[in-house]
């Protein structure tokens, strides 16, 4: 069938609105929200919540403990007993904190001191100032095999936005990088959904999965409120007077 | 009459503090109360170090290690570097050493203006304060 000059020209001109359209979606706003900026912990309640404390929806609820299977339980209530132990007699065991090392993943979104979110098109970054530690969220770049990423603090991470959701994943955290002493075998996955519940309230829910030692993908949920004014300071470890001894002991050097 | 300083107190109260290190190793159930000249005020991390000479009863001096918190922590609980300066007599709470030796974890340090400060030690109450000597 021959087509007439008039259908070729239509033909041109819906190819360049198609064209056009294309650009226009590459070069159009992002809809996700840009919680860029500092923010400390919030909701972190250590005894009874007060009633308003009970009733504010934007304090997640209290995590619930690691779904440890029965041997890596039982390595982690007499490392937890060991470290009470330790305390009680005066002598507490070293941590990767008495040697200045940082948390690691995923224990560093804890934010025991503030934390900055820096949202940009392919990178959402994210700086713990304590420590000073930094770790990266690539957007949009295909998962690695956990057999293709060297083990380090922070593993290799990859993230998509999910309507108003940063949905991320992170593999490749060495075995002794523990979240609150819990054991993980070179396959843990952590999977988190960071989004705002409020202007200023920043919540990642952390999942964390790891068949070989947890029952069942173990989520806790950790909230951070903005703090406006806030640069994140710098921390450098200029004078560690702790240490490790042989016995795994932190000591302290004693100017006299 | 010992001036304190408001400020310190009300986010010492408000901030949310947690621990790097262990504390463990000082004394929970006694402090000392030193009067001694200030040789270094250490704004460092992990964490900040307080060195005073301290004047024996038999005219020798004994140089003692105040560990502090987080110079980070500090700076948010309203601490500046300058607030001490090598030379100022001073007087610390501190929770001493259990092995012995000159140091311990600074509770407060009450400044020559009569200002008395606090860098936030985490669970401060934990530490059984002991009355300080008569003057």
């Amino acid at each position: 069938m021959r087509m007439g000059t008039s259908g070729r020209l239509i033909i041109v001109a819906m190819g360049a609105v198609l064209a056009a359209a294309a650009t226009l979606r590459a070069q159009a706003p992002a809809t996700h929200p840009d919680f860029s900026g500092s923010y400390e912990r919030y909701g972190n309640i250590f005894g009874q919540p007060t009633a308003a404390q009970l009733a504010d929806k934007t304090i997640p609820p209290r995590n619930p403990p690691a779904p440890l299977k029965p041997e890596p339980l039982k390595e982690y209530q007499a490392r937890l007993a060991a470290i009470r132990e330790a305390d009680r007699k005066g002598t507490p065991l070293a941590s990767n904190y008495t040697s200045c090392l940082g948390d690691g993943m995923p224990m560093m979104m804890n934010a025991m001191f503030p934390i900055e979110f820096l949202v940009t098109k392919n990178q959402v970054t994210v700086i713990e100032e304590a420590f000073t530690q930094v770790r990266r969220i690539l957007i949009d770049r295909p998962m690695k095999k956990v057999e293709d990423v060297e083990p380090g603090f922070y593993g290799y991470s990859v993230g998509h936005w999910e309507g108003d959701t940063l949905v991320a994943e992170t593999i490749g955290v060495k075995e002794d990088i523990r979240y609150q002493n819990v054991p993980h075998t070179k396959d843990l996955r952590i999977k988190e959904r960071i989004h705002l519940v409020a202007p200023n309230i920043l919540w990642n829910e952390i999942t964390m999965e790891d068949p070989a030692v947890l029952e069942k993908p173990w989520t806790v949920t950790i909230a951070y409120k903005k703090m406006p004014d806030y640069t994140l300071l710098e921390y450098i470890c200029e004078d560690n007077r702790e240490y490790r001894d042989s016995n795994g002991v932190q000591q302290i050097h004693v100017n006299k | 009459m010992r001036k304190l300083l408001p400020i310190l107190f009300v986010l010492a109260g408000a901030a949310p503090v947690f621990a790097h290190h262990s504390f463990a190793m000082y004394d929970h159930t006694r402090t000392l109360t030193l009067k001694g000249e200030v040789s270094k005020f250490q704004w460092t991390n992990p964490h900040g170090y307080l060195e005073i000479d301290v004047k024996q009863k038999d005219g020798t001096v004994k140089h003692f290690s105040c560990e502090m918190t987080s110079i980070n922590m500090m700076t948010r609980l309203g601490w500046r570097s300058n607030m001490i300066k090598g030379g100022d007599v001073v007087t610390v709470t501190v929770a001493p050493l259990l092995n012995g030796e000159p140091a311990g974890l600074l509770l407060d340090v009450t400044l020559p203006d009569g200002r008395k400060l606090e860098p936030g030690v985490p669970a401060a109450t934990t530490f059984a304060r002991t009355p300080p000597p008569k003057e």
